[in-house]
């Protein structure tokens, strides 16, 4: 089925819309892509969908749509169609090809009323044998350029102007002028140029081609304004160009503005861990031609290390400024169960141990900040010290009354927050060399965190307070200086706050509040009334957080040391969360030094360490580019090294193209060896194994040798490389009957699939010493056999043709056998297996689909059936898939049990497939459908409809997959929403957040 | 004129005025939020649901035909004759 939907506000028609399904129930569907155009004078819609037929969609006179038909359309091969400007009767130009593959263009009007073509005014036969692409051209000049490949015509039915060009073949063109006599025109090497229709009085004199420079390969082009516009690019990154008028030192017109991450197309990638810390990345082979490039994706935020020293046992840490307006930081004060040393960056830029002679340096520090009149304040459990910053001497100080101790303090420039036993609650205030008791409350229970970050207008004084209680499990609001409650809102459940804090995202005003089992509640709060709104609670670690606040970039973030540390930030007004990569993290705080501006200092595992973060997003994307197309990768743990097959396009027009296998170290992504392969030998696929009784790893790679003639490649090689001292040596190689699709380790051996077949070889020792490879068994019956994935010893075979099925190899007899099959006919794109019973494909129509092998079968007929369980239209073309999480897995976490598999497709979607457990499947889907009624498709278009499975056999409604996409637009609805889906499901808005954001945490 | 090219068009001079380039080898990787309408207003009218005629292309043509072919029917009763004629002499040839 297919959908086409189309909004004409721009055509002056009162923000009319129609959409509806165009499909035909018959038909060929175009070899060479849907073609969707509109009359230039809006009589109607025109759809080349199905070879031979081309759809009309009839406006009336009010802008109405009409009633779909059909014209027969004589030419089978068409490249392009287009409207021609200025005809008093809406008439199309196409080019096409004819059966002796010679190319011309013809004209047709669209009679309305008779439902029929009536020959155009001109037609023009024998064009370049290249010619592609149509350009009609605005009034006054009207007509149509025709680009071939070596030249470019314009063609009207009293005008014919050729000229010859630079062979090349335009991919996409951008109309500059709005009179139609400028167009940019982009190629398949990214050669951006302008032609210019020459003319006088209105008559087309001829046409010039000026080359302007270089661009990623061209998709699109869109002239915005003021010289500057859009290449938007499916090869390689979309870019913002300015055309100069005078060219650079290199001949350039162009000057690159922006460019945006593309990914697409993903042709292969791997997971690997790099950093070995337990975290994902994803390296992929992406981009096209000189576009091609590998880019490692990484999820979460890196912490750059630029120091680190040995401190066990530390228990809190604050950066202090030796004097109030400095805007850097001096001193860290670190603190320890029954000291407190103080770290200062010396004239070397070390950092090294000194002292704050005013600060009690014998026992431990609750808290520390920078006050007002170049002051440092420090609390300890007896009392509160007030220094000079300056000369670092004592100036004041507070006592806790005899018999209590101050079990938590907090402090900003002007204020101090602390509580000692029995509940007393104490307010201070810093001045010159002063500090007040302000204000006491009694509070019926014991505080255990408290906060009074200022948010508010003053960024040195707060008129807030909160405070966290023991016992009622509350946090309660209090107002400065009169420490009168103005709030009290109770979290529920046992679990006490640990750490609570002000803080203020986007303009927007949060409670953030940490528990000691990992969870974090965050409110909003109102700064005039104290009131908290919009709880939601989400799930962090499973040890208690605390809480601080750092800036990186002038915006200021918050920090969650835990089990699991995690920034959290705020995007379009939402709080996300964004983990880091760092194991266990037991206190942070934020150091502005001089030498490591905008660093962080992290107290983690006996270990403290000052280091750089990251810009704060989820996906941190590093692109290698390479000037040529990576086709496939693998990475080798025990080289520390990649290995691609890639290929480079001459830049001679001369299609000769070579072919490599390339070596590059892990860290660098620096090309340290290089193989190149035959003349027509094409990399098909790339493994790192090692075999039985040798314990040696190599790299095997198949190959294919792909020649004009062939309709199927007969020939084929299997390479086995070593890496030794960084460069790739030949150990051996194997000739094949074809072309090898999938390499495979397998029980000590390697298994290929060559054409239709798949192939067992044995590592065997020659009694020279040296090794090869040796034909074991094999098994035939597949069409072409794409893409393999083996358990045990079992062996999935994605066909080209015949979906999936499963083989077994017998060990005792030495061959491979079916087992079961899935007898539908999907055109497949990748497999992979999910676990013993149930293997994942995709396939060439968008779709992705689940088969279970059916072991308990009653029949052999049931056991040789894969039954298909799981249906869904994905809308991507996914050519990989790979076990892994992009994600710190931790093993005591409910996320942590549940498998995923990451795929890569054609548009440069990364995507993950969870296995969820059946409770939550079942609680997500019920989600998902109350979603559905909520959230509403753009133009009507049904999501259900959307995600069922499609091809051109069948339409069906999808299942055992859901739309993780759509489940989480849940966090993004207003709180009516929310609510309104809370009530369908009978449960809290809180729970359904709490369940989609653990969900979010899987990638 | 200063290039070869000439001017490129502007239809609002303080389009791009403030654009300052950035490191075209750090692209950026914003991400647009999206759009999750949660009413009907893009809902397209009732009477603008695009439908296509029933009748099948080669029905249509056959039905067109027959219409056509209805009217010079009766014309061509008159010449019943003149046509076998016709063929009878080729058969004559034949033999």
């Amino acid at each position: 089925m297919f959908q086409y939907m189309e909004e004409l506000q721009h055509l002056n028609f009162s923000a009319l819309m129609a959409m509806g399904d165009v499909s035909d129930r018959i038909g060929r569907p175009t070899d060479n892509g849907q073609i969707g155009i509109i009359d230039p004078d809006c009589r109607l819609i025109g759809l080349h969908l199905y070879d031979g037929l081309f759809k009309v969609i009839p406006f009336d006179n009010k802008g109405q749509l009409k009633e779909a038909f059909n014209i027969r359309l004589e030419e089978l091969q068409v490249l392009d169609i287009k409207f021609l400007y200025g005809c008093s009767k809406p008439t199309i130009v196409v080019l096409y090809q004819d059966n002796k593959d010679a190319r011309h263009v013809k004209t047709y009007e669209v009679a309305l009323k008779d439902k029929d073509f009536v020959e155009g005014p001109w037609s023009q036969n024998n064009l370049d044998n290249g010619a592609d692409l149509l350009i009609p051209v605005p009034p006054p000049l009207c007509g149509v350029i025709i680009i071939g490949e070596e030249t470019i015509v314009y063609c009207s039915a009293n005008a014919f102007k050729a000229i010859p060009i630079r062979p090349s073949i335009t991919r996409a063109y951008g109309r500059v002028d709005a009179d139609g006599s400028r167009y940019l025109l982009g190629d398949h090497a990214g050669l951006l140029h302008l032609l210019v229709i020459t003319h006088e009085k209105e008559k087309v004199t001829g046409l010039k081609i000026e080359l302007l420079g270089e661009t990623s390969i061209a998709s699109t082009i869109s002239y915005l304004d003021n010289a500057v516009v859009y290449i938007g690019s499916s090869y390689g990154d979309s870019q913002l160009i300015k055309l100069n008028l005078q060219p650079d030192a290199k001949g350039s017109y162009v000057e690159v503005l922006e460019s945006y991450v593309n990914l697409g197309p993903i042709v292969d990638f791997c997971v690997v861990d790099l950093e070995r810390q337990g975290q994902g990345q994803v390296v992929t082979c992406s981009g096209a031609y000189k576009d091609g490039s590998l880019r490692i994706v990484r999820n979460g935020i890196g912490i750059n290390e630029q120091a680190s020293v040995e401190l066990q046992g530390i228990k809190g840490m604050w950066s202090l400024r030796s004097s109030t307006d400095d805007p850097f930081d001096t001193f860290l004060v670190v603190s320890f169960i029954s000291e407190t040393r103080i770290l200062a960056m010396n004239p070397e830029d070390e950092l090294e141990e000194t002292e704050i002679e005013g600060f009690c340096s014998q026992v431990q520090t609750l808290f520390c900040h920078y006050a007002v009149y170049n002051q440092l304040v420090q609390v300890t459990s007896s009392c509160v010290r007030l220094v000079s910053s300056t000369t670092r001497e004592f100036r004041t100080e507070w006592n806790a009354p005899s018999g209590y101790s101050i079990n938590v303090a907090t402090a900003n420039a002007t204020q101090v927050l602390l509580a000692t036993g029995g509940g007393h609650l104490v307010y201070l205030e810093i001045g010159d060399g002063v500090l007040t008791e302000v204000k006491h409350a009694q509070l019926e229970y014991e505080i255990s965190c408290l906060d009074i970050n200022p948010i508010g207008e003053n960024p040195n004084y707060s008129q807030l307070a909160v405070v966290g209680m023991w016992t009622d499990i509350s946090v309660r609001i209090f107002s400065l200086p009169d420490l009168n409650v103005i709030t009290k809102e109770h979290l529920g459940g046992e679990i006490i706050p640990r750490s609570v804090l002000l803080c203020c995202f986007e303009g927007i005003s949060y409670l953030l509040c940490a528990l000691g089992d990992g969870h974090l509640l965050n409110f909003l709060l109102n700064l005039n009334t104290g009131e908290l709104t919009d709880r939601k609670k989400v799930s962090l670690g499973t040890q208690p957080i605390t809480l601080r606040t750092f800036s990186s970039k002038n915006t200021t973030h918050v920090f969650a040391a835990s089990d699991r540390p995690t920034v959290i930030y705020s995007s379009n007004k939402k709080i996300l969360y964004s983990n880091v990569n760092l194991k266990e993290v037991s206190h942070m705080c934020p150091f502005n030094s001089a030498a490591f501006p905008d660093s962080l200092a992290i107290a983690k595992e006996g270990e403290l360490t000052i280091g750089t973060i990251d810009d704060i997003q989820k996906l941190h994307i590093r692109s290698i580019p390479l000037g040529e197309h990576a086709r496939r990768i693998c990475h080798q743990e025990q080289s520390r090294t990649f290995a691609i097959c890639s290929l480079k396009n001459q830049s001679s027009a001369e299609e000769s193209e070579t072919h490599f296998i390339r070596l590059l170290d892990d860290q660098s992504f620096e090309f340290i060896s290089t193989y190149q392969l035959d003349p027509f030998e094409y990399g098909c696929s790339i493994l790192s194994c090692s075999f039985s009784d040798d314990i040696n790893v190599y790299y095997c790679v198949g190959t294919a040798y792909v020649l004009p003639e062939e309709n199927e490649p007969t020939k084929g090689r299997i390479l086995v490389f070593m890496v030794e001292e960084g460069k790739l040596q030949l150990i051996t190689e194997k000739e094949t009957k074809g072309a090898v699709y999938s390499l495979n380790a397998f029980n000590g051996k390697l298994l290929a699939a060559i054409n239709q077949k798949i192939q067992l070889y044995k590592w065997m020792l020659r009694d020279d010493g040296s090794r090869e490879l040796q034909s074991e068994c094999g098994h035939h019956g597949h069409i072409l056999a794409l893409y393999v994935q083996t358990r045990g010893d079992f062996i999935v075979v994605g066909d080209l043709m015949k979906s999936i099925s499963l083989l077994i190899y017998k060990h005792e007899e030495g061959a491979i056998e079916e087992r079961a099959r899935d007898y539908n006919a999907n055109w497949m794109s990748a497999v992979e297996i999910l676990d013993d019973d149930i293997y994942l494909g995709s396939e060439n129509n968008f779709n992705l689909f689940t088969v279970r092998k059916n072991s308990e079968g009653a029949t052999d007929e049931e056991r040789g059936r894969l039954e298909v369980v799981g249906e869904y239209h994905l809308g991507e073309f996914v050519n990989r898939f790979r076990h892994g999480s992009l994600v710190m897995r931790l093993p005591d976490s409910d996320v942590g049990q549940i498998p995923t598999v990451i795929f890569g497709s054609v548009n440069g979607v990364i995507g993950v497939i969870a296995s969820l457990p059946h409770e939550q499947y079942i609680f997500l889907e019920k989600l998902q459908s109350n979603l559905r009624k909520v959230i509403k498709g753009v133009g009507g278009l049904s999501h259900e409809q959307w995600r069922s499975f499609n091809n051109e056999k069948k339409t069906v409604d999808a299942k055992n997959f859901l739309d993780g996409d759509l489940i989480e637009s849940f966090l993004d609805l207003s709180r009516t929403r929310m609510d309104e889906i809370s009530k369908a499901m009978s449960v809290s808005v809180e729970e359904l957040c709490k369940r989609v954001e653990e969900l979010t945490r899987l990638h | 004129m200063g290039s070869m090219l000439g001017d490129w068009p502007s239809f609002d001079p303080h389009n791009f005025s403030q654009l300052r380039p950035t490191d075209p080898s750090n692209p950026s990787k914003m991400t647009p939020a999206t759009y999750h309408p949660t009413h009907n207003r893009t809902l397209p009218p009732p009477d603008q649901v695009i439908t296509t005629e029933a009748k099948n292309i080669l029905l249509r043509n056959f039905y067109e035909r027959a219409e056509e072919k209805l009217r010079p029917k009766r014309a061509a009763s008159e010449n019943l004759i003149p046509e076998h004629g016709c063929k009878q002499p080729r058969a004559s040839t034949s033999c």
